[in-house]
């Protein structure tokens, strides 16, 4: 009985020497780790209804990485991508962003790709005093969180007006329906936008209709469309719903196509509502032109497609790509990897060239970035499927 | 407009019909509300689709296939997940209901991917105009083959053997089996109708709205449930006019512009009805048995 318990105690405290034995190594190396390199976290969503957006942000923020390190890295050190995976849950959204933080100990935050969600994560950077740089939100309300909050979108606020003012002036519209996404931060800001830009343009809204992201169901809305004249259906929402939308419309006989922002801005706007998508226009920060003057975004595009099995980026890898770039050049001027000290080169960004464009970041930390592209579905050159098409670059302007 | 609306309603309807009966059954023989019937549904959905794109057959092929697949899970999940605890607390057949429709779930996440799955169109669009009224092939299919599943259901219930042993089981099980009916193979045969069902409408639901998803047995299985409730538990017609009852008041609510509220319609009639029916709109006053 005693020698079981001399040998259990004996057992006891060689494994809890072993333990600790293994807890201090794996922090010396952790330190060594952090003195070599400089951390920035992703937050978006690799699964989860807006996969699309997140997994395309990191594709572009990792060749970022790739070509700061392949130069030299930065600040002599090299530069490495923590992931945060919130599976497309504002629930898992605050968690991931914590943990960023707290054990991967990250300077910067690129994300999340949308508003609502860069909304949650936002206020826990601030108090972290870690720079948060969405490279998708583009709803309002978003740098109004805190000085340490930024993003280098095209912002609806300048978009919408530009692209209501083409559709108003160059196409011609006059009428339109207006269908709103209500559980969803974003569609419920881009509404009241367009509602204010369609106003301006003199431009008239015959019905709003409301529907929720998840709906599958659509036929009651579309029924409201039908008795009304109009020339086109201005769509806030996100694709999965505007394609299925659209699907209806054509499935009740309706002609008219659909303009929304770029929360549409993913093949599976076809691959939900197939050839009723056609002709409908989206309005986006970044299109892959093949006409581009710009260098630095041929060589984007082009290393893109090579390693993607030749397929063109889309404006979250761009923007993701982009938003390294600017963090990393605002470390580069600061001369520090310290949010407290790279914050203030960072908001004092003025005509930045990247990838997507023009970027001045105003004193209110808001970003203006010119051009803004129209695109538009038009039936891809093998014929079984659609693709993106650019209908027009418009300048964008601040007010 | 209200014409059209009503059709839009009552396609709906038919498809929360279709897993209501489900529901209803199963919970008028063993008592059980078997939440993994709207992953059942969702199966349907996938075997569906899968059966169109990579079989390349016929829709109503596909939709036999998903009903064969959806029967075997169906009566396998009973099998192995409440036929064990069948003499157990209430309690416990209902929590491993909720674990077979996580596991259900998650399922199929890891094999169909997260991302909503476009369904293929099938079926041309042909509309037909009746008046004002136009209606789209896939809604008369929809309609004409769920009336067919819903009367073809009263009839073996009435008429069959197998379905006058579901009724003597759902009035009293214990003396049912006494009387040398063969509770285990009517408990199954229930399942295997129910999933058959369910099913069905996941095929239909997909091909009407052109997306599936691995969670939409979640929803579309909490509002079947709710008709359910709302036509009275255990009662089969109950089932079918909850469900068409439920699908029209919903569409009315978003055609009356209230889009955003739709799922909060389905709950809030529910509340309201149990509040002055409590054993819903066809079912039987609850009888303490001695």
């Amino acid at each position: 009985m005693n020698k079981k318990l001399i040998s259990l105690i004996t057992i006891l405290v060689f494994s809890l020497l072993v333990l600790a034995g293994c807890g201090s190594s794996g922090s010396q190396d952790e330190q060594k780790a952090a003195n070599d390199t400089i951390k920035i976290g992703f937050l978006g969503a690799k699964t989860g209804g807006h996969a699309s957006y997140g997994l395309e942000t990191l594709k572009g923020m990792k060749m970022a990485v790739e070509d700061i390190n392949a130069a030299g890295g930065l600040l002599e050190k090299e530069l490495v991508i923590a992931e945060g995976d919130h599976g497309s849950k504002n629930s898992e959204a605050s968690i991931v962003t914590d943990k960023l933080i707290s054990s991967d100990k990250v300077v910067a935050i690129v994300g999340d790709p949308t508003t609502g969600l860069t909304k949650i994560a936002a206020p826990i950077a601030q108090q972290n005093q870690v720079v948060l740089l969405s490279a998708g939100a583009v709803g309002t309300g978003v740098v109004e969180i805190g000085d340490y909050i930024f993003r280098d979108t095209l912002l609806d606020a300048l978009a919408a007006p530009a692209v209501t003012k083409y559709c108003a002036e160059t196409l011609g519209w006059k009428k339109v329906a207006l269908v709103t996404s209500i559980n969803n931060d974003y569609s419920v800001g881009l509404s009241n936008i367009f509602r204010d830009a369609l106003k301006k343009y003199k431009v008239e809204i015959v019905t709003e209709q409301q529907v929720k992201d998840g709906d599958t169901d659509f036929s009651a809305q579309v029924t409201n469309l039908s008795g009304k004249q109009f020339d086109g259906i201005v769509f806030t929402g996100y694709y999965t719903e505007g394609g299925l939308f659209m699907k209806e419309v054509r499935k009740q006989g309706m002609k008219q196509v659909l303009v929304g922002g770029d929360g549409l801005l993913s093949p599976v706007l076809w691959e939900m509502g197939e050839g009723a998508v056609e002709g409908s226009m989206v309005y986006t920060g970044f299109a892959p032109d093949p006409n581009t003057d710009n260098a630095k975004t041929k060589t984007f595009i082009d290393k893109y497609k090579s390693n993607n099995d030749n397929k063109l980026p889309d404006m979250f890898s761009a923007q993701g790509y982009d938003a390294v770039m600017l963090l990393a050049d605002a470390m580069k001027n600061a001369q520090s990897s310290d949010p407290k000290v790279f914050r203030d080169s960072l908001a004092q960004t003025k005509d930045w060239k990247g990838v997507t464009g023009t970027i001045t970041i105003r004193e209110n930390r808001e970003p203006i970035k010119s051009p803004v592209y129209l695109l538009k579905v038009a039936p891809a050159s093998n014929g079984n499927s659609w693709e993106w098409k650019i209908q027009a670059a418009i300048p964008v302007t601040a007010e | 407009m209200f014409w059209q609306q009503l059709i839009n309603g009552i396609t709906l309807g038919a498809t929360y019909a279709l897993i209501a009966l489900g529901y209803t059954m199963v919970y008028g023989i063993i008592q059980l509300i078997n939440f993994a019937h709207g992953e059942i549904y969702m199966i349907g959905a996938f075997v569906g689709v899968m059966a169109v794109i990579v079989f390349k057959v016929n829709i109503f092929i596909a939709l036999l296939m998903a009903i064969a697949v959806c029967i075997l899970i169906g009566v396998s999940v009973e099998r192995i997940a409440y036929k064990p605890l069948r003499r157990s607390t209430r309690l416990a057949p209902l929590i491993s209901a909720i674990g077979v429709s996580i596991f259900l779930q998650t399922l199929m996440t890891l094999i169909a991917g997260p991302q909503a799955v476009g369904f293929p169109q099938v079926i041309d669009d042909q509309l037909y105009h009746i008046g004002s009224v136009t209606v789209s092939k896939v809604q008369l299919i929809i309609l004409f083959l769920a009336s067919v599943m819903m009367v073809g259901l009263q009839l073996i219930i009435k008429y069959v053997r197998i379905g006058k042993a579901m009724r003597a089981a759902s009035e009293d099980y214990d003396t049912a089996s006494l009387m040398g009916i063969d509770v285990n193979r009517v408990i199954s045969f229930t399942f295997a109708i129910g999933s058959a069902l369910a099913a069905a409408g996941g095929v239909m639901v997909g091909m009407y709205f052109n997306s599936i998803h691995p969670l939409m047995g979640v929803m579309a299985g909490l509002k079947a449930f709710c008709a359910a409730v709302l036509g009275g538990i255990g009662s089969i017609p109950g089932a079918m006019l909850g469900g068409l009852f439920l699908g029209v008041a919903e569409v009315a609510g978003v055609a009356l512009g209230y889009g955003g509220y739709r799922d909060a319609i389905a709950f809030t009639l529910l509340i309201l009805v149990l509040l002055f029916k409590p054993t819903g709109l066809l079912g039987r006053p609850i009888q303490r048995k001695v």
